[in-house]
């Protein structure tokens, strides 16, 4: 069946941006899309382990008259007919339920700050609550429009790595766009990552899917992402090991939040992948 | 013994503790208990400083801003600060519930906590109760999902969090037992009623612990006679009345509110300042008013019978202004004062125009109106009568107590079929209890169902040619798609096209859009179940084509319908 992509639409020059990349990425991907105009400031989504309650920026209320309208040019524009959704039950009178039933949802770093706040470094917290609780990866876009040619996938050994690896192999095959893998070593030997690979029996689709893999094993890591394709979608696994995993992305995570401007997918810890 | 071996030892103990959901749940809901019962009794410590704090200041004409300023800063808290909608609170449970296997949000454990504070606290009529209530289940909600724990499980650590909150309020751990089973979850099963057991005696002794045990109004002593027994009928009667006119006056003054063309932020201040000018007149309709109550069950409440009805009208004005104009509370506490005052009016009334009939005393009767009052509005009887007799300690009053709540109950329930925390959520179709059809459905979608392992066939194509591909499909329906487009068009039914398969002159003439049928129903990946259902059954089909954008994506069975629904029914009721 279709994969669906949800998008949260803000009436805006930005929100323009964002659409424009949930409209690439269906169009790419073959997936349909389906818009949110918000009418409230407010909606909530039921995940299985957890009730998150989006507080959104007021610029999503942006001249709401014309926001539908808006979407539904944008979205015809690049060849796409979206569904429109209207929330069907209600927490309370204004905090509408929004489904979580979707393949994919796009965000922008931030959904509950000022529009200004949206830069490199920094990923909001209701955006980290969704990607940690949700079961399908989130696309964080860049803040201009910017198609992605190829895909990367930053793969650190870890489950959430395979996991976001496996969600990198998915898309490639589907796209028909090179896939490369990125892996920065952090003084463990590069045998460890082909052993993690073969564990979780990956090893035979990076043979077959992968074009380049980066091992980068000198110098610092934010340093090494230079090698990151600009036109790359960026896959990458959310939330660490350990303790932190609650509170942060993963260090990793968070300075390839902090410096790649690129596309991202963020494969958090529930994502349920649905093979290649 | 090693380190390692310890180690082992533990994890295994630990195991053993979440191989077995009942053992994990029974080993948490004291610890809800706690919780719950913590919350409980800061919000009554807060509510007594806060009472405290402005009792000096009813006297003065400037008294009415206080219940005003005291809902505004409880709705500036809690919509501003805390983007949190105003609610009674007990819907909304329900609704996680029944919905959304008891999720909530973590912000509602102390959100209508300080909310409720402020408004209760400066004079609003409103309860603690139902706050309390909001608070003990997120919390629960929240510790189930901090351990991981699976709906069935989480559901029931909700339950325990509100069992234990109401015990703590109350001192009443039956009450906050029977509450939970009769209106949160709506249902008795054994591996309920174990842990919401534990729940509410853990937060009733944390209560006691704290504060002392004391029963919420003074023990008194009641002799009961066929003649009162007879006489509670008119209770019911008065009861009903009271309860359903209640629960619509609180929704008009709702619907008048969310019509207003003031500010949302300045509505709770209309309904306070409407309040505290009513309270300057009759103080006895601010608050939760139980000093008022124990007057009554004493038989030393002085007002007579003309300004008892007033009293009671004043009350339910005030109840409807505070909660209907967006202050933060809940209905208990003015059930339980408008009932006593019902119930001390009935007596007053029969005393007067019976006065050769001997009738037990005013306090019992304003026990009974009490009962009637919590049945007539929860619907919940057992609630009713296990609270009045747990907070009075008059067991001797239980026959009325079970005549007039069980009564009530089921005449407001002829008048109104929802109770007032129910009512909003069935009346929306969002009132679902585990295990039911509704619930069972709601959890399944068409998406996860639809079988695509059909293969479609071109509309022009020859029936000699559609006679091959039937041999190599295991299929009985075809569906048949436009050869340009890839539209679907139709289905074919092989069994009601015998006839041409056997008449072999028809192979090279029929093409398949002219043997296909146009008038099948369709259904979408996104339409719900329950309707799905309807439209098999409406058209006599066992399946339905799912069509997303005119292209065919595969059929949905009943059969596989049934099958998931088994399953899903097996996991929400915690069988097999």
């Amino acid at each position: 069946m279709e994969e669906r992509l949800l998008h949260v639409f803000r009436n805006t020059p930005l929100g323009r941006e964002t659409l424009l990349q949930s409209l690439y990425f269906c169009n790419t991907l073959g997936a349909s899309l389906y818009i949110y105009v918000p009418k409230t400031t407010q909606f909530i989504m039921y995940f299985d382990h957890d009730a998150v309650q989006v507080d959104l920026d007021g610029s999503y209320l942006t001249a709401a008259d014309t926001a539908t309208e808006h979407a539904r040019q944008l979205a015809e524009t690049g060849g796409i007919n979206p569904t429109f959704l209207t929330p069907k039950n209600f927490t309370a009178s204004q905090l509408p339920d929004i489904s979580t039933n979707f393949n994919y949802m796009c965000c922008p770093r931030s959904i509950s700050d000022l529009s200004s706040k949206i830069g490199l470094g920094y990923i909001g917290p209701k955006v980290r609550r969704i990607v940690k609780s949700s079961t399908f990866p989130v696309l964080i876009t860049s803040p201009s429009f910017k198609e992605w040619k190829s895909i990367c996938v930053f793969y650190g050994g870890s489950n959430n790595a395979n996991k976001a690896l496996s969600w990198g192999i998915t898309l490639s095959i589907k796209t028909g766009f090179p896939l490369d893998m990125f892996t920065y070593t952090d003084g463990r030997s590069v045998d460890y990552f082909d052993e993690q690979l073969e564990a979780a029996k990956l090893a035979h689709k990076v043979k077959r899917h992968v074009r380049t893999w980066h091992k980068i094993s000198e110098g610092k890591f934010e340093e090494s992402l230079y090698t990151v394709d600009y036109e790359a979608l960026a896959v990458v696994g959310a939330y660490g090991h350990g303790l932190i995993k609650d509170f942060l992305f993963g260090s990793k995570m968070e300075t390839i939040q902090s410096w790649l401007p690129n596309n991202m997918l963020l494969v958090g810890p529930n994502c349920t992948y649905r093979g290649a | 013994m090693s380190r390692s071996t310890l180690l082992q030892n533990a994890q295994f103990k630990w195991a053993i503790f979440r191989s077995d959901d009942r053992l994990t749940v029974i080993a948490l809901a004291g610890f809800v208990g706690v919780c719950s019962g913590l919350a409980a009794v800061a919000l009554n410590r807060a509510l007594h400083f806060m009472g405290a704090a402005f009792h000096g200041f009813h006297h003065h004409w400037w008294a009415f801003l206080l219940p005003a300023g005291g809902a505004i800063l409880s709705a500036f808290f809690l919509n501003t600060l805390l983007k949190e909608r105003a609610g009674h609170g007990v819907p909304e449970v329900v609704y996680a519930v029944s919905r959304y296997g008891g999720l909530l949000r973590f912000r509602s454990s102390y959100s209508r906590l300080v909310s409720s504070c402020l408004t209760i606290g400066s004079g609003g009529s409103a309860g603690p109760e139902a706050p309390v209530v909001m608070s003990g289940a997120a919390l629960g909600s929240n510790i189930a999902k901090y351990f991981a724990l699976k709906e069935r499980q989480r559901i029931t650590l909700v339950g325990c969090g509100a069992a234990g909150a109401i015990g703590a309020i109350f001192n009443a751990p039956i009450a906050g037992m029977v509450f939970t089973l009769e209106v949160i979850l709506g249902e008795w099963r054994t591996h309920n009623i174990i842990p919401i057991a534990i729940a509410a005696v853990t937060g009733t002794e944390l209560s006691r612990l704290l504060q002392g045990n004391q029963i919420p109004f003074e023990h008194q002593q009641f002799s009961i006679s066929l003649i009162d027994i007879g006489a509670s009928f008119g209770v019911v009667i008065l009861a009903t009345v009271v309860s359903v006119s209640l629960g619509r006056l609180l929704k008009g003054m709702h619907t008048v509110a969310s019509k207003s063309r003031l500010p949302r932020w300045l509505r709770p201040g209309v309904g306070g300042a409407a309040v505290g000018i009513i309270g300057i007149y009759l103080p006895i309709v601010l608050g939760e008013g139980y000093l008022s109550i124990q007057d009554m069950i004493q038989g030393s409440f002085s007002p007579g019978l003309v300004l008892v009805v007033i009293a009671v009208l004043a009350k339910m004005l005030a109840t409807a202004l505070t909660l209907g104009w967006g202050g933060s509370g809940g209905i208990f506490a003015p059930s339980l004062m408008i009932g006593s005052l019902i119930g001390l009016v009935y007596y007053r009334f029969l005393d007067w125009l019976l006065p050769t009939i001997t009738l037990s005393s005013e306090g019992c009767f304003a026990l009974l109106g009490m009962a009637g009052l919590i049945s007539g509005m929860l619907q919940a009887p057992l609630t009713a009568i296990f609270l009045i007799v747990e907070i009075t300690g008059s067991y001797e009053v239980i026959l009325p107590l079970i005549i007039v709540s069980a009564l009530t109950s089921t005449f407001c329930y002829y008048i109104e079929p929802a109770s007032f925390y129910l009512r909003d959520l069935i009346e929306k179709g969002q009132y679902m209890l585990p295990g039911t059809d509704a619930r069972v459905l709601s959890d399944l979608t068409v998406r996860e169902l639809v079988e695509t392992d059909y293969m479609a066939v071109p509309n022009d194509m020859l029936l000699k040619d559609f006679i091959d591909a039937i041999k190599h499909s295991n299929r009985y329906l075809f569906p048949v798609e436009d050869r340009e487009t890839y539209r679907y068009v139709g289905m074919i039914f092989v069994d009601r096209i015998r006839p041409y398969l056997f008449d072999p002159h028809m192979h090279a003439v029929l093409m398949t859009e002219q043997v296909m049928e146009v008038a099948v129903p369709t259904v979408k990946a996104d339409d719900e179940l329950a309707d799905v259902l309807n439209i098999m059954e409406h058209n006599r089909l066992s399946s339905l084509p799912v069509v997303e954008n005119h292209r065919f994506v595969g059929m949905l069975s009943k059969s596989v319908l049934l099958d998931h629904y088994r399953k899903e029914l097996i996991v929400q009721t915690g069988a097999g």
